[in-house]
Order: C-alpha cells, then sequence, then structure tokens
C-alpha cells in the first residue's frame, strides 16, 4: 500500500493522507515525474511481462510434467530435474557450458584487455578495431564449413605447421578436439567484440591522465593497470554481464562443428546445455520431451541469473568521476 | 536426412520452445480451399525432390481444379509440425523419412490411419494404392501408440550399402564376384591394400553411417539392435554374437583398411575423396549418388552390395503423412491416390534420381543395384529403428566414434556401451 501511495500522489491527496507536507515538499517538476511515472513504464513493464515473464513462468511450469507436445501433460514433479542430474550427457553439457563461460571469458577478456593495450596507442587504430571485429560478422554456420576446410590433415594450417617444422601437427578435427576447437572460435570471433566496446570505455578517458602517467614513469602496462583498468571499470563490467549471458545462448556453433548430414546429433561430448535442450525439445527421430528440455532450459537460467548477480556484486565499484 | 542448416532454422523454435513453452511456434494455416488442401514439404523448392514434386502439385491442380497451398519447407518441418498441431493449425497434408514421421507425429497417436488410402484406386490403372505399394514397407515400421501400422504412405525409399565404382579397375580386379562372407571381404581389402587403395571410405566424425557397418553386421550375427540398446540389464550385450560383430568390424580399422585421416576430417571431405576415386566402398545411404552424381568422373559407374552375411537390406523410407486433426483429409488422401501413378512415380524417379516405392518403376541407372536388393521379400531398418532415438545417442553414438577411431578395443568397446546404458536406463526408470 505504500508503495501505491507513492505511485499514486492523487490519490493519497484525495484521501487526505498525512503525508502532504512531505508531498508539498517536492519541487514540481519532481511531482510532474512521478505522476507520469506509470503512465510511461506501464507499456514496458506489460510488454515484458507477456514477453518474457509468462514465458518463462509457464516454461517452469512445464518442467514439472511429461509432456511430448500434443498429447496430455502427466505430472512427474521434480522427477525430471532427478533424471536430469542423473544423465551423464546433461551433467558434460553443465560442464562444457561452465568451460565457455569461464576458460571461454577469461581467455576473451585477457587478450581484449592485451588488445585494447596495443591499439590504444598504435596508429591506424580504427581500421586495426575493424579487422578485429570482423570475425563477429561472420554467421557461425561459416566457421563450421570453413574449419573443414582449413585444418583437415592437407588443409592450410598444417601446411603452413609443416613449413615451419612441425612434423605432427595435431588432429585438429578429431571428435576429442571438437569441444576445445569450438571454445577457440567462440574466443576468436568474442574476442574482437568485446574489444570494441572496452576501446568504446577506454576513448572516453582523459589524454590527459595518460600523459600524466607517462610523465610517472609507467610503462604500457602500468597505464594499463591504474588508468585504463579503473576508469573503463564500468564498461568492462557490462561487458562481463553480456559475456555471461551469451555465453548460455551459444548453440549454432556447436551444431556447425560437430552435426554432419546423417548424424542424429553432434557428438554428445561436444553439447552444452542450449544443445541439451534443442536435442531434447527436437530429437530428429524421436518423441519431444518438453518437460525434460524445459527442466534443462530453467538448471541453465537459474545457474546463470545467479552467476550474474554474483558478478555484478563482486564488480561493483563506486563510480569514478572524469 | 536431416541437413545442418536447415537445423540450424529451427534455433528459434527450439529457442521459444524452451523458454516460451509453445506459445508462438504455428507459423501458417492449416485451412485450404473449399476443395482443396495445404501440404508441408520436407523438401525445398530448389531441391531436385522439390522440383518435381512442385511440378506434380500443379499437374493436380490443372487436370482436378484442386488447389492446393503448397510450403517447401524443408527438414525443418519436422520442428514445426508438433507446435501446429497443437495449435489445432496443422497441413492436412506432409511428407518426411517415416521414422521422423513415427517421432513427431505417429508415436503420439497424432498420424490419421491411412489404411482406407490402400483400398483407393490408383486413377487409370485398375489397381489400389495397397496392390502397388509393396506392404514390407509399412510392416518395418513400428506400429503408432493406437496400434495402428499405416500411418504413413511412402514413396521414396532408400538403402544404406557399400557403395563402389563398378567400373574401377582396382576394384574390378580385386572383387571379380561379390563376397559370400565377411573373411571374403576383408580378402576383397587386402587386394585392394595391395594396390594402395584404401578400402573403405569413411567420415570419421558420423557415427550413423560408420555404425552402420556394425548394425550390419550385428543383423549378420542374429542379433538386434533395438532389442540390444533397449535392454536395460546391459546383459544382451553379453551375447558373444554382439562381440563377433564388434570384432568383425574392428578388422577394418585394426586392419588400416579405413582411409588415412579419416578420424580428422569434416564432412563431406572423404565423400568427396570417394567421388574422385581414392578409395574404394563408402556406406551411406542410396541418396550417395545424387550428392556425388556431379563429382564423379564420366566413366564412373556405380555400384552398390550389402556387406556380406546380411539377412534383410535396410529400408528407409519417405512418405505421406495426415495430420489426425486435418480439416480437409478428405481431399489430400484422394492426392495420395493420384500421385501414386506410375507415371508420376517415374517422373519423381527420373527428376530426383531415386528409388520410388513401386516396383514396376525402373531404378535411376544408378540405383538398379540397390533397387535389386529391395526386391527381397522383407525389409529392415536401418539400427532396427533406433536410430536417433536418445538411447542410441547418449549411450551408442559416442562410444561408438570412439571404438572407430581405434581408441577402444572390441571387448572395450562392448564392455563400455554396456555400463553406459545400464546407468542410463537406471537414470531413466
Amino acid at each position: 500500500m505504500a508503495a501505491l501511495s507513492t505511485a499514486f500522489p492523487r490519490a493519497r491527496r484525495a484521501r487526505g493522507e498525512a503525508s502532504r507536507a512531505k508531498t508539498n515538499s517536492r519541487s514540481p517538476l519532481e511531482r510532474q515525474h512521478r505522476r507520469m511515472f506509470w503512465p510511461f513504464a506501464a507499456p514496458a513493464v506489460i510488454f515484458y511481462t507477456v514477453i518474457f515473464l509468462v514465458p518463462i513462468g509457464y516454461a517452469a511450469w512445464t518442467s514439472f510434467y511429461k509432456w511430448d507436445g500434443v498429447s496430455d501433460k502427466k505430472w512427474r514433479g521434480w522427477k525430471n530435474y532427478q533424471v536430469l542430474f542423473d544423465d551423464p550427457a546433461f551433467r558434460s553439457s553443465l560442464t562444457n557450458t561452465l568451460k565457455i563461460l569461464f576458460v571461454g571469458g577469461a581467455c576473451t577478456f585477457v587478450i581484449a584487455f592485451g588488445l585494447t593495450m596495443a591499439l590504444r596507442e598504435m596508429r591506424a587504430r580504427l581500421f586495426a578495431r575493424s579487422v578485429i571485429f570482423f570475425p563477429c560478422l561472420v554467421n557461425a554456420m561459416v566457421f563450421g564449413i570453413l574449419a573443414g576446410f582449413l585444418f583437415s590433415p592437407d588443409g592450410p594450417v598444417n601446411q603452413v605447421l609443416h613449413d615451419v617444422g612441425v612434423s605432427t601437427p595435431p588432429k585438429w578435427l578429431s571428435t576429442d578436439n571438437q569441444f576445445p576447437m569450438i571454445l577457440g572460435t567462440i574466443i576468436w570471433t568474442a574476442t574482437g567484440y568485446y574489444t570494441a566496446i572496452i576501446m568504446a570505455g577506454v576513448d572516453q578517458i582523459p589524454t590527459y591522465l595518460y600523459e600524466a602517467a607517462e610523465l610517472d614513469g609507467c610503462n604500457a602496462f602500468q597505464r594499463f593497470r591504474h588508468v585504463t583498468l579503473p576508469l573503463a571499470w564500468e564498461v568492462i563490467s557490462v561487458c562481463a554481464v553480456l559475456w555471461t549471458v551469451s555465453s548460455l545462448q551459444i548453440f549454432e556453433l556447436i551444431l556447425a562443428f560437430g552435426g554432419t548430414q546423417n548424424s542424429a546429433a553432434p557428438p554428445v561430448n561436444s553439447w552444452n546445455t542450449a544443445m541439451y535442450v534443442y536435442e531434447t525439445a527436437f530429437p530428429p527421430r524421436s518423441t519431444p520431451q518438453l518437460g525434460m528440455a524445459t527442466a534443462a532450459a530453467m538448471v541453465a537460467l537459474v545457474l546463470i541469473g545467479f552467476i550474474t548477480l554474483v558478478l555484478r556484486r563482486v564488480m561493483r565499484r563506486a563510480a569514478i568521476e572524469y | 536426412m536431416t541437413t545442418t542448416p536447415r537445423r540450424l532454422a529451427a534455433v528459434g523454435t527450439a529457442a521459444v520452445i524452451a523458454a516460451a513453452g509453445l506459445s508462438a511456434c504455428s507459423s501458417s494455416s492449416g485451412s485450404g480451399s473449399k476443395d482443396g488442401f495445404t501440404y508441408w514439404s520436407m523438401w525445398t523448392a530448389q531441391e531436385p525432390q522439390g522440383q518435381a514434386i512442385k511440378k506434380l502439385f500443379d499437374q493436380y491442380t490443372a487436370e482436378t481444379g484442386v488447389k492446393v497451398d503448397v510450403q517447401f519447407l524443408g527438414r525443418d518441418v519436422n520442428t514445426r509440425i508438433v507446435p501446429a498441431i497443437t495449435a489445432n493449425k496443422a497441413p492436412d497434408l506432409w511428407d518426411q523419412g517415416s521414422d521422423v514421421i513415427y517421432g513427431s507425429a505417429a508415436s503420439t497417436g497424432q498420424a490419421l490411419d491411412l489404411t482406407p488410402v490402400l483400398s483407393m484406386q490408383v486413377p487409370g490403372e485398375g489397381k489400389t494404392v495397397g496392390e502397388i505399394i509393396p506392404a514390407k514397407y509399412n510392416q518395418a515400421l513400428p506400429k503408432d501408440s493406437n496400434g495402428v501400422q499405416n500411418w504413413v504412405i511412402p514413396y521414396i525409399v532408400s538403402s544404406a550399402e557399400f557403395f563402389y565404382n563398378a567400373a574401377d579397375p582396382d576394384i574390378k580386379a580385386a572383387m571379380p564376384t561379390p563376397p559370400a562372407t565377411w573373411a571374403d571381404f576383408i580378402k576383397v581389402c587386402d587386394a585392394l591394400k595391395a594396390k594402395s587403395k584404401p578400402c573403405l571410405a569413411s567420415e570419421g566424425e558420423d557415427d550413423w553411417t560408420n555404425g552402420l557397418i556394425f548394425d550390419y553386421r550385428l543383423n549378420a550375427a542374429g542379433v538386434n539392435f533395438a532389442d540390444l540398446t533397449n535392454d536395460k540389464t546391459g546383459a544382451a550385450w553379453d551375447n558373444p554374437a554382439v562381440l563377433k560383430a564388434a570384432q568383425e568390424t574392428d578388422q577394418l580399422i585394426a586392419g588400416h583398411y579405413v582411409v588415412p585421416g579419416y578420424d580428422a576430417t569434416k564432412t563431406p571431405a572423404q565423400e568427396t575423396a570417394w567421388a574422385s576415386g581414392k578409395d574404394a566402398f563408402f556406406m551411406n545411404g542410396s541418396w550417395v549418388t545424387s550428392e556425388t552424381g556431379k563429382e564423379v568422373a564420366s566413366t564412373w559407374k556405380y555400384g552398390a552390395m550389402l556387406p556380406p552375411g546380411v539377412t534383410a537390406p535396410d529400408s528407409m523410407t519417405f512418405g505421406f503423412t495426415i495430420p489426425k486433426k486435418a480439416k480437409h483429409a478428405d481431399a489430400a488422401e484422394k492426392f495420395i491416390a493420384w500421385f501414386v501413378q506410375q507415371k508420376n512415380m517415374a517422373a519423381l524417379a527420373s527428376t530426383a534420381d531415386t528409388l520410388t516405392t513401386r516396383t514396376d518403376v525402373p531404378a535411376p541407372a544408378d540405383l538398379t543395384d540397390v533397387q535389386k536388393a529391395l526386391d527381397s521379400s522383407a525389409v529392415r531398418l536401418t539400427f532396427d529403428g533406433q536410430s536417433g532415438d536418445d538411447v542410441y545417442t547418449k549411450v551408442f553414438a559416442q562410444n561408438f566414434l570412439d571404438f572407430w577411431h581405434g581408441k577402444l578395443a572390441p571387448e572395450q568397446f562392448v564392455a563400455k556401451v554396456k555400463a553406459t546404458q545400464v546407468s542410463y536406463w537406471k537414470s531413466q526408470s
């Protein structure tokens, strides 16, 4: 009720509530802002609720049923979740998701920071930025197809390795190397994207701060450590959340790398949770298990939601004004 | 049978299913015109099959005046059909591989019983549909959840065999007559090896085509793959015949008869290499002839043979089915009876370089050997119908690839699949 009263000062005034003095103390502009809050916010709130919250609620509800999408739902309670965690395929999918999140994330950001240090001080940096951003524009399907050409035993990569004296190069495309290759491609494509965002933040840092650091005798790493990192922290924090959320959605690259024309699915050891959800919801030749699929999706959602919250908390810093 | 690009196109649908249930999946109206019906095709408009079928639909409308709303959705059709049925917006007619139709509709009792269609007259032929489409194809399929056998009318049939270039002098010299036993086949491989020609092409990452060799060895040893993998105790893997099948399969790997580097390439690298004559045999579905037809030399002559000792060729049929909730099922049924006319099926066979289910439609030259094999009195399903099922994907596929890549000996492979299978079924109980 308190919230309602705050939200609707006109109604509160009509009821003659005691907080009149406090309300009157607000400026006319502030009162106007408060009056217009819900008319402006309501469409977005309704839209968000209908498009996101209701479907998530429906998915959560479905996850407690056995359902093929057509027949009547059968209540299974927490059994779907129990089966899920007993399923080695799901456990390995979850592990792969976390590998993408943490290993992929660490590599991506370390490289992005390195590039940031180099790009900030190089000539033709706008051109260089465009070049490193380019992989982000290419569809994952292209990488899946290109990999077969580039990394085949007698492909260009191995030819270069032979030329520099590597006589037994790795079997890049073996099923054991499939997930590391996928991870490498994710890092390669994501690095340019995050470097571009971090660089946009770095561009806002006044150059005199760098000049001062240089006068103090800081080398490039020290300038990054003491100037770039703290002043671009808010942007980096947003990038970390973006990465966390987007890592959950990676799907097509795994399908493109591992799927073959005849194969029922990519090898299970290369699945992440998104792939697990897809294969469970749309098995090519067996009955859909939508309850299990939504249970897997809910686990991934909760996990990523939790990690995002922790990340926001850990990365929270007082804003530095400059 | 399911291509990666098409499956990719279903990503959006998958996401919606995962996050939003089935709120927004249906995409098309299921209503047809007064005398017409709607059809969702598993083919794309660019594929030869799609082109041939498009012509036949146009012809049908011209002949009968019945309007058909045709949508060429490609393999994505199977991800769209379930939400469409749920939303009561299903097409009146759709087609797919029978295994896919079973998984998405028949297994849940959502496919119409087409037994009455078998009694319908084929226009101008004085025969019924049931008299011209061999019953063995449907008899090989599982019954739907209501006990219905005829939930699909198959019009195209494929089979998996060892394909080779019958005009290749190396192969002709090594194999004057088809091998009668597996040991004879290994001798053929030895003869080819002596000429520095790998006996077998293999897309090493593909558990399905490579697994077919093991599946056929099991069949030759009298073991049913589906029974084997459905055994919750795993005891079926203790059958000595299973180990024998694994050992025979292993002969190809341990004997280095498979093309070198097969375990580190990506589809379709090895298929392309095979089509250029680098190796001899390639286990694949009979669509391989249309896939490689433009790549092979003009002297190439497709031959196909079943692995020695096999009791029945496998069959993969593609056919029409009608959702139970179809609004114009009668019109769709009439069309099926019209479609299976000899002239129509012959046009389909020649345009798409494919085998039809009519025995009186000659096979394209590339597929005469396959048609001969399919003339047998009985056929079986690949992996006895288990391919693409959860237990196949999660239990068999990964372990088989390790075995196929030489990382597991036959005994280790059998023991590992057995253990994985027991724990899989335990988790599902």
